[in-house]
């Protein structure tokens, strides 16, 4: 359905609620505008000018979160990402061990070849959890 | 957590919209809280119950046995 001006939620309706869709489907616009341009123009041989439209859509999303006149994420937003973090690092912290203890056994009995981007995976994460660390050992020294 | 925020809102004709916009949230996070779904923080729970002009515990009860 085309959005009318005359309409709640059209495009002249200044709730905040009508506002804040706006402005979220811009900050989100944003970004994914400057990601597909970075992709396309790498394809078709301007990487340098692919990286700026990168850029341009991230300074646009930041643009756009400073400047919005109307709440665009609350302590709700803040509750699910902390609840969505700690599931994914759930997920890393029980598969991580296991996918790694596989890597070295099949590399030692010389079943398979692990590829290297499997081991560049695995010491990402270990180096994620080393962050995860050091940010814990920190707010807990706050706290 | 069981909440009044849905009838104390009603009670003074007010969408989720215009309550999310005094208290500065979204109008999910008061539908959430109305749901029962979310707990506010401290903070947001005495900026409604300041809003509604009653007491926190006047607005929001736990329920035996919840975390």
């Amino acid at each position: 359905m085309t959005e009318s001006a005359t309409e709640p939620g059209g495009i002249g309706d200044s709730s905040p609620v009508a506002t804040r869709r706006r402005y979220r489907r811009l900050l989100v616009g944003t970004i994914v505008v400057g990601v597909l341009a970075a992709l396309g123009l790498r394809r078709v041989g301007y990487p340098l000018v692919g990286e700026a439209a990168y850029w341009l859509g991230v300074l646009g999303f930041l643009a756009v979160w400073w400047a919005s006149p109307v709440t665009l994420f609350d302590e709700r937003d803040r509750d699910i990402e902390r609840r969505a973090s700690h599931a994914t690092l759930l997920a890393a912290a029980v598969s991580l061990p296991v996918v790694a203890s596989a890597a070295r056994l099949v590399t030692w009995l010389d079943l398979v070849a692990v590829p290297s981007v499997v081991w560049g995976a695995l010491y990402g994460y270990t180096a994620l959890f080393g962050v995860f660390g050091l940010a814990y050992g920190w707010l807990r020294r706050r706290r | 957590m069981n909440n009044e925020v849905r009838e104390r809102r009603e009670t003074r004709d007010m969408s989720q919209a215009d309550l999310a916009a005094a208290v500065g949230v979204t109008r999910q996070t008061i539908n959430s809280i109305e749901r029962d779904r979310y707990d506010p923080s401290l903070a947001l729970a005495f900026e409604l119950a300041e809003f509604f002009d009653c007491r926190i515990e006047e607005l929001f009860r736990p329920e035996r046995g919840e975390e």
